[in-house]
């Protein structure tokens, strides 16, 4: 860190606010670039979203009222010919800032959907000690004569800390799974003996719980000065080719995602 | 289905995405400054030349209030240049030419002299850093200067911006005919390239490896993403029980190496962290 960066983070305090609208736009831009990339779900970035939503509002407000004006008076259309020009602009922009929005939502429900339990499991596993919960299961599976695949959800309402997901996406998962898992027990897993109704099924070394592969391979874009690829994070760490600033790469997606959050999404775009 | 279109952004996306690229427009009549969700945009007098993006500079294009400057790189003569480069010269047989600089990196000639790739950050309401990228780079702008020994380099989105301005604004462009024939004889050489890297993939499927593709744009990525990421994969699987046993094999060393501890063992740990 040199005086420069010093600088800069005292500087970004104060009255930064047009500056702070392109800096966010370009930031939702790459965060939805990197969404529709990668395999797993992104962490939540929530003050962001907030400040982008909020303008968006903001935005619908303008809009409306410029276009009251255009609509009611008659001489004020003759005082103002852009009118109509600087509406249709707002609108386009608008509707683009929108579009990204959507397909950046929509994008993470369709990766939640399909590997829910996952998403549910890890939630889970962060919060409690993975032995103890392990055995609470197998103890309730004892218990329960009447074990139904619902049983096996992890139950999230406690969980404070719900990254990488935001947190009506959180509720949304475990009300789908909770659907899922009662049509999956009314229509087959019902007739099946108590001890295989289990969702989260690990016997046989073979988990039923499907992740998303996160060996898949991206194409990233080196900002920083150098980034090292780094694969197999928790079976001793190993590191392979090293990026270069401007180099483009086609890297496995596990070689750079242990990169922390700030500097992930400043060092490489898709 | 929450969402129907593949992984990776598709190529209609891009063209979106290549519309937030900031060009240089003369307009025609007067605007004042709009706040955008995008970020302002200055008030437009003429003929005074502003920085719009794209997709507003198109929208006043195709109004007639408009005329669009071509960036730099969009010139007959820039154009044959690149493509000769691209086609003849020794360094870039199996690569593409080189792409704009990024801010904070030097040229070729000022890495000769030892000059070091310097990464100037901004810093994010969040206080992260952030360093700005394509489409959010003036690498479309018109240059007043344009020096006579650096060929202007190829942009991220050169396809979609050079194909929308010869839509939108051929009548602004120097020779739009001889430019669309450069451009489609620029994309078969670069095509070419990216083919004859396939047999380099084996290298991104192992662990740590990876396939460099330095200067490759957007749209070329797009066309080759569900190909390269196939092949990739496949090679990933066949590979996995290779890869799985070098790991072990590793792990393995380095448990003995903990045994011996020898001096050199003990500095390569501390290297590490």
């Amino acid at each position: 860190m040199d005086i420069d960066d010093i600088l800069a983070s005292v500087d970004r305090g104060a009255g930064a606010s047009a500056e702070s609208t392109a800096l966010d736009h370009q930031q939702l831009t790459r965060f939805w670039v990197a969404e529709r990339a990668v395999s797993e779900v992104l962490p939540w970035p929530a003050p962001l979203m907030e400040r982008v939503m909020d303008r968006v509002r903001l935005q619908i407000e303008t809009i409306e009222d410029l276009a009251a004006s255009s609509g009611e008076a008659t001489p004020t259309a003759t005082h103002n010919p852009n009118l109509n020009l600087r509406l249709s602009i707002l609108q386009t922009d608008l509707a683009r800032t929108q579009y990204i929005i959507r397909s950046l939502l929509r994008q993470r429900l369709s990766k939640l959907t399909k590997h829910s339990m996952h998403y549910l499991v890890q939630l889970a596993s962060r919060s409690k000690n993975p032995l103890s919960q392990s055995q609470s299961q197998s103890q309730s599976q004892s218990q329960n004569p009447n074990m139904t695949p619902e049983d096996s959800i992890p139950d999230i309402s406690t969980i404070d800390n719900i990254s990488p997901l935001s947190e009506p996406e959180a509720t949304f998962v475990h009300a789908h799974q909770t659907l899922l898992a009662g049509h999956y027990g009314g229509s087959f897993m019902g007739a099946f003996p108590r001890a295989l109704r289990r969702l989260d099924d690990n016997a046989g070394g073979t988990s039923m719980v499907q992740g998303p592969e996160i060996k898949e391979v991206v194409f990233a874009r080196c900002l920083g000065v150098e980034v090292p690829v780094i694969v197999g994070a928790e079976d001793g760490e190993e590191v392979g080719v090293t990026m270069r600033m401007g180099d483009v790469w086609v890297v496995r997606w596990e070689g750079i995602r242990g990169l922390g959050r700030g500097e992930r999404l400043s060092y490489y775009d898709l | 289905m929450a969402f129907p279109l593949p992984r990776g952004i598709t190529p209609t996306e891009i063209a979106f995405l290549a519309e937030m690229e900031t060009v240089t427009v003369v307009p025609r009549q007067r605007l004042e400054g709009l706040e955008l969700l995008g970020g302002p945009i200055e008030p437009l007098v003429p003929p005074r030349r502003a920085s719009l993006p794209l997709w507003l500079a198109l929208l006043l294009k195709r109004q007639r209030r408009a005329n669009i400057m071509p960036p730099p790189w969009l010139h007959p003569e820039a154009l044959s240049l690149l493509l000769e480069i691209e086609s003849q010269h020794q360094d870039y047989k199996n690569a593409f030419s080189p792409p704009p600089r990024l801010p904070g990196q030097p040229s070729i000639r000022e890495l000769q002299d030892g000059a070091m790739p310097v990464a100037r950050p901004q810093y994010t309401r969040d206080g992260d850093k952030y360093y700005p990228a394509p489409p959010f780079l003036p690498q479309n702008v018109a240059q007043s200067t344009i020096s006579r020994d650096e060929v202007p380099p190829l942009p991220f989105h050169w396809v979609e911006v050079g194909n929308m301005l010869l839509d939108a604004a051929s009548d602004d462009l120097v020779d739009p005919d001889q430019v669309r024939r450069l451009l489609k004889d620029l994309r078969e050489v670069r095509m070419a390239k990216m083919r004859s890297g396939v047999d380099v993939m084996d290298a991104a499927a192992t662990g740590g490896g990876g396939v460099a593709l330095t200067g490759v744009g957007a749209m070329e990525i797009s066309e080759e993403r569900g190909f390269l990421t196939g092949v990739v994969d496949g090679l990933r699987k066949i590979g996995a029980s290779k890869e799985q046993a070098r790991r072990e094999q590793m792990a393995e060393q380095r448990a003995n190496g903990g045994y011996n501890g020898t001096q050199d063992d003990e500095e390569e740990d501390y290297m590490e962290f």
